[in-house]
């Protein structure tokens, strides 16, 4: 579904990643983690096309696309999905007009019948009760006075109402208490653990994976994936710290 | 056009006000109206009055109880005192209400003046909704008087497609009484709104706020003073200026609180959005106080679009020129979310968004 080979990625001239190859099938979720600066942000961002992060080299496919052509909001149209590490505030817009214009944005270009505001409705109220999000808070402006676990649950009702192919999840377990960790956790198994969708979680800490058990797991340091393994890697890293690469 | 001396740029209040763009307005010549004036008024039940060319039109009216009538005008002000003649005028008995009064004025052309005089006694409310479309220069003055307890909620839309509507209010708000009037400049036209305040009950409340939103070469500007006279006074303005291509928008706001006038609240939000770097948003925001226990929350700020906003807009697949109109949107809305009536907020939200989809 995605393949990353050797992708170089500089922001400001600076470059960050420095040949990263990485391949996530169909069915499969893969947490990447590595220490800070590593560059696991910017992987995710580079994925998303953000400005400013800039792809130098190497090449990346999503579904046989050439990612990187994209354009951000093609890029969500084609069904990859960012989760932000920090949801941005957006004064002015509902949840709920901000959702509706982003889902039948994505429909519209993928020649799909847009949905009217009644269908959309009872999807939003779905994928909210499912997070245990109160159905008000969609309707107040988008992570407007949001806690910060609120923002991130936020994240994955727009997950479960968009229903993408690929998830890159940017550090969705930092800021989070227990019960929305598990909150986080349940929904992400429950809209993405399907055979024809995949997940990319980045993240600094093991706890997440308690709730979401990754397939493989890859450590990004200085740039580049340096090892992957399975789940007990995350377990290894969580006991012996990220020193134990330098060894 | 009318002899006389228009203010100069010369002038610190007038520094930033389009004189050329008044005065060839003016002297547009007048042609046939290609609007029809029925499409001007909202589907809302109340007393309608259309003025083209500043004269009234019975037969596109129903004016209820506002009556039309010669009036001289009673103010220095120097646009102001040249709105005489043919005008509107309401005296609303305490305890009645009038609610959802429609004015319309239309313009195919040079200038035209109309006085308009609403005057509320206790406890009466009253709504007012006045639309400005077509072209020529609009010259308008406004005398409104609130008593105790009354209460006006004004919306005003300026969608002349060209030429310049110069509106000048003058209010005096009495003790517990209310007086909101929220404006939205989302025309071609260029435009000079100003607006002299006086809460002199105790327990006032006065707000003048709404958005200015230009483009192309077009110049748009409001200059509010509030002055508080008595105690536990409240004012509000809130203001978003939003600037495209090389065109400016302008905010002057100035809060008095007068000796004495005690636990005065008063706010001004003044904020500026380019959407272009050739765009100019001027904003001069202006506290004078001379009572020692008051209140004054005042900002202005001059920015453009977040970019992470656009990004997270664009991330969850929205396009970028659709991203930019809803953030354009978002910013202006808390200014229009003052309006109290639903089905006027929705059509001057809709006024906005039709700007917007030119302007974008």
């Amino acid at each position: 579904m995605l393949k990353i080979t050797d992708l170089r990625a500089e922001i400001d001239g600076k470059e960050i990643l420095k040949g990263l190859s990485l391949e996530v099938n169909a069915g499969e979720i893969h947490a990447i983690m590595g220490p800070n600066g590593a560059g696991k942000s910017t992987l995710g961002y580079t994925l998303g096309g953000r400005p400013n992060y800039e792809p130098t080299g190497g090449s990346v496919t999503f579904d046989g696309q050439d990612l990187l052509e994209l354009a951000p909001h093609e890029r969500a149209a084609a069904g990859l999905f960012l989760g932000f590490q920090y949801p941005v505030e957006i004064p002015g817009i509902s949840n709920l007009h901000f959702l509706r214009e982003a889902l039948n944005s994505q429909r519209r270009a993928r020649d799909e019948a847009p949905l009217s505001g009644g269908e959309f409705l009872k999807l939003a109220r779905a994928q909210a009760d499912a997070l245990g999000m109160d159905v008000e808070m969609l309707k107040r402006p988008v992570n407007v006075g949001f806690s910060g676990g609120e923002k991130k649950r936020n994240e994955m009702v727009q997950m479960g109402i968009i229903g993408p192919k690929l998830a890159i999840l940017d550090e969705t377990d930092s800021g989070l208490d227990i019960d929305a960790l598990k909150a986080v956790g349940e929904g992400i198994n429950r809209i993405m653990r399907a055979p024809d969708k995949a997940v990319l979680l980045i993240t600094h800490y093991q706890r997440l994976l308690d709730y979401v058990q990754p397939d493989f797991v890859h450590v990004l340091a200085d740039g580049r994936i340096v090892r992957s393994g399975g789940p007990e890697l995350a377990h290894e890293l969580e006991r012996e710290g990220y020193g134990i690469l330098a060894a | 056009m009318t002899a006389l001396a228009l203010p100069t740029p010369r002038m610190e209040e007038w520094r930033w006000a389009d004189m050329a763009a008044l005065k060839a307005a003016a002297d547009s010549p007048r042609a046939d109206a290609a609007i029809d004036p029925a499409t001007l008024f909202l589907d809302i039940e109340g007393p309608r009055l259309l003025f083209v060319d500043g004269r009234f039109e019975p037969a596109h009216s129903k004016p209820g109880p506002v009556q039309v009538t010669q009036q001289v005008a009673i103010t220095d002000h120097p646009l102001g005192s040249l709105a005489e003649g043919e005008g509107w005028s309401l005296h609303i008995g305490p305890k009645h209400a009038v609610t959802a009064i429609q004015i319309v004025h239309l313009g195919t052309g040079g200038e035209s003046h109309v006085p308009g005089r609403l005057m509320l006694d206790e406890d009466a409310v009253a709504s007012v909704i006045e639309t400005y479309a077509g072209s020529g220069w609009a010259n308008r003055l406004t005398t409104l008087c609130l008593k105790r307890g009354a209460r006006l909620m004004r919306s005003v839309r300026l969608v002349q497609s060209d030429g310049f509507v110069s509106l000048r209010d003058e209010a005096e708000v009495g003790e517990a009484a209310s007086l909101v009037s929220i404006f939205l400049g989302a025309g071609g036209m260029g435009s000079r709104i100003d607006g002299s305040l006086l809460i002199n009950g105790k327990g006032g409340f006065a707000e003048m706020g709404g958005a200015l939103l230009t483009s192309g070469s077009q110049k748009q500007e409001a200059a509010v003073a509030v002055r508080h006279e008595d105690i536990e006074g409240t004012s509000r303005q809130l203001w978003r200026a939003v600037a495209a291509d090389k065109s400016a928008a302008s905010l002057a706001a100035r809060v008095e609180v007068a000796r004495g006038a005690q636990q005065t609240d008063g706010e001004q939000s003044l904020r500026g959005l380019l959407l272009q770097r050739t765009a100019t948003v001027n904003l001069k925001p202006e506290l004078e106080i001379f009572a020692d226990d008051v209140k004054c929350a005042h900002g202005a700020t001059v920015g453009e679009l977040d970019r992470q906003a656009l990004f997270y807009l664009q991330s969850r697949g929205i396009d970028p020129a659709r991203a930019q109109a809803l953030l354009t949107r978002a910013f202006v809305a808390d200014a229009l979310a003052r309006i109290g009536e639903e089905a006027v907020r929705e059509a001057f939200a809709a006024d906005a968004d039709r700007w917007l989809d030119t302007a974008l």
